[in-house]
């Protein structure tokens, strides 16, 4: 995005000469402290924005209803943006948001565990040991069962211990699954 | 014959809308067939289960087949074609500083219509239009038991510089702001958040203080004033081949055409310009059926005043009832 960063410092220079506060506002595309995952196969943030027209085909499209959209508590710029809340409804990778999506803001990605594995990155899993109860000796074992790509994606050793592996695509069915409260298993999302 | 037009039009409108409030519940039907579990669902789910499952007789699987129509008027899909808006268009290519094929093309149907047809959207299709006009006819009611209605003017051009600003900071924000005070857009989103997500968003609120700002500030002040999507529509109809013509031999000067225009356009002097979105209200109203479309890519020069009712010894008209005492 180099000339949009250009456009923005000729305005900002601008915007300096004149008025001084303005120059002062920058542009934010997320809140810090707010965590949600946009569709699978979505493209980076910066060209994310750029992309979506907020038509919201893709929460339309979704059967598990779990693509929500944006009002302004994520910056007026958000407003209409799909994103997905894992712990409340968890993506299950079935890839119908990337085909009815009409500016290619979601990729249309087929249903095939080699092209998700290679083209959806969400983020990815991370266990919190002290809070799972695996690690606390009580051997659980749900988040590996409710992994569309088990063995893949996530392994389990001594106890049901959970080991996230580098496959990870991030969809949040583990963290939906979670018995703890708070989830002891959480989706890093891929632009944090 | 033209002079029910403005009936059709309603049909149009009304089914769009429709439409709208329709696809919200099919598409949370399709998220209960998926589940497979008709016997945990609410009674109120249960309800828009079976009502759906009846409004669709002749669909064998719904959860494939009921996605051939999909989205709104902003950006959907018709029957395995999609279609979006022009001004979904402008405004992405804005946004991401490049222009993504696959999707232009999407526009290329609607542009098409719109150069030959002009504003034709906003009339015929715009699920805004259609509150928007039961709002004027609100503001009507409200006129008549003589509550303060806004009555002010603005310039017409002051659109064009929406479009542009919206477009400019779409540009440096990276972020297609202009979907987000384009009502019709609003529309779709809201209808589908308030039916399958469980409430209006901050939208509907926007939307509400378009509503207001017609009733009380300028009768259409939204579309006639600031809609950047009107905007765009204008500038791609100018040269637009259906146009509205005013034959003077039979116009009786009424003034009931420039007065139900909903776009502050003159017909009666024959002004149309580009604002013109062929609703037809004017045609069916015309006591005298003096207006007609034609087809012509440049409106008419002024005509001067019309000839019905006044003495004009070199004419004759026939099949029509002359007025002597209208001027």
């Amino acid at each position: 995005m180099e000339r949009r960063a250009f456009l923005q410092d000729l305005i900002g220079t601008a915007a300096a000469l004149v008025a001084p506060p303005f120059a002062q506002a920058k542009v934010t595309k997320h809140k810090p402290g707010m965590r949600y995952l946009r569709p699978p196969g979505a493209l980076d943030e910066d060209q994310f924005l750029g992309r979506c027209i907020r038509c919201g085909q893709c929460g339309e499209a979704c059967p598990n209803r779990c693509i929500k959209f944006f009002g302004t508590e994520n910056g007026l710029l958000s407003y209409g943006i799909p994103y997905i809340t894992p712990r409340e409804q968890a993506c299950i990778l079935c890839m119908k948001c990337g085909d009815v999506c009409p500016t290619g803001a979601i990729k249309p990605v087929k249903r095939l565990a080699e092209s998700i594995l290679s083209e959806v990155d969400m983020g990815k899993a991370r266990v919190d040991k002290s809070l799972c109860l695996s690690y606390q000796g009580k051997s659980c074992g749900v988040c590996y069962r409710a992994c569309p790509l088990q063995d893949v994606a996530i392994t389990v050793g001594w106890m049901e211990q959970p080991h996230v592996q580098a496959a990870c695509v991030g969809c949040g069915l583990c963290e939906r699954s979670c018995i703890q409260i708070p989830q002891a298993i959480k989706i890093i999302p891929n632009y944090s | 014959m033209q002079k029910h037009l403005n009936k059709l039009r309603w049909v149009s409108l009304s089914l769009v809308f429709s439409m709208l409030i329709l696809l919200p519940y099919l598409s949370v039907y399709q998220s209960f067939i998926a589940a497979h579990a008709y016997d945990l669902l609410l009674p109120s789910e249960k309800r828009i289960y079976d009502v759906m499952e009846w409004l669709t007789p002749f669909v064998g699987d719904p959860e494939k087949e009921l996605d051939m129509v999909k989205g709104t008027t902003w950006s959907g899909t018709f029957f395995g074609l999609k279609l979006s808006d022009p001004l979904a268009i402008v405004g992405q290519s804005a946004a991401g500083l490049q222009v993504y094929w696959p999707f232009v093309l999407t526009g290329l149907i609607p542009v098409i219509f719109t150069v030959l047809f002009g504003r034709f959207f906003c009339g015929w299709i715009c699920p805004a239009t259609f509150l928007y006009e039961l709002n004027t006819n609100l503001g009507a009611w409200l006129q008549r038991a003589d509550l303060p209605i806004g009555q002010r003017r603005f310039d017409r051009r002051l659109k064009y510089l929406v479009l542009f600003s919206g477009l400019v900071l779409s540009m440096l924000s990276g972020s297609v702001l202009v979907a987000a005070i384009y009502p019709p857009a609003i529309i779709g989103r809201e209808i589908y958040y308030a039916i399958a997500l469980g409430g209006f968003g901050v939208g509907a609120v926007f939307f509400v203080l378009t509503l207001l700002f017609d009733l009380f500030v300028g009768r259409r002040g939204f579309c006639r004033y600031l809609c950047p999507g009107g905007a765009l529509y204008s500038l791609l109809g100018r040269y637009r081949l259906l146009r509205i013509k005013r034959e003077v031999k039979i116009c009786n000067d009424c003034l009931k055409c420039t007065a139900i225009c909903e776009f502050e356009l003159d017909p009666m002097r024959d002004d149309f310009g580009q604002e013109c979105n062929n609703c037809t209200a004017c045609i069916a109203i015309c006591p005298t059926d003096a207006l007609s479309f034609t087809l012509n890519y440049k409106d008419m020069p002024v005509q001067g005043p019309g000839h019905l009712g006044h003495e004009y010894n070199e004419l004759k008209i026939s099949g029509t009832k002359q007025k002597k005492d209208v001027a």
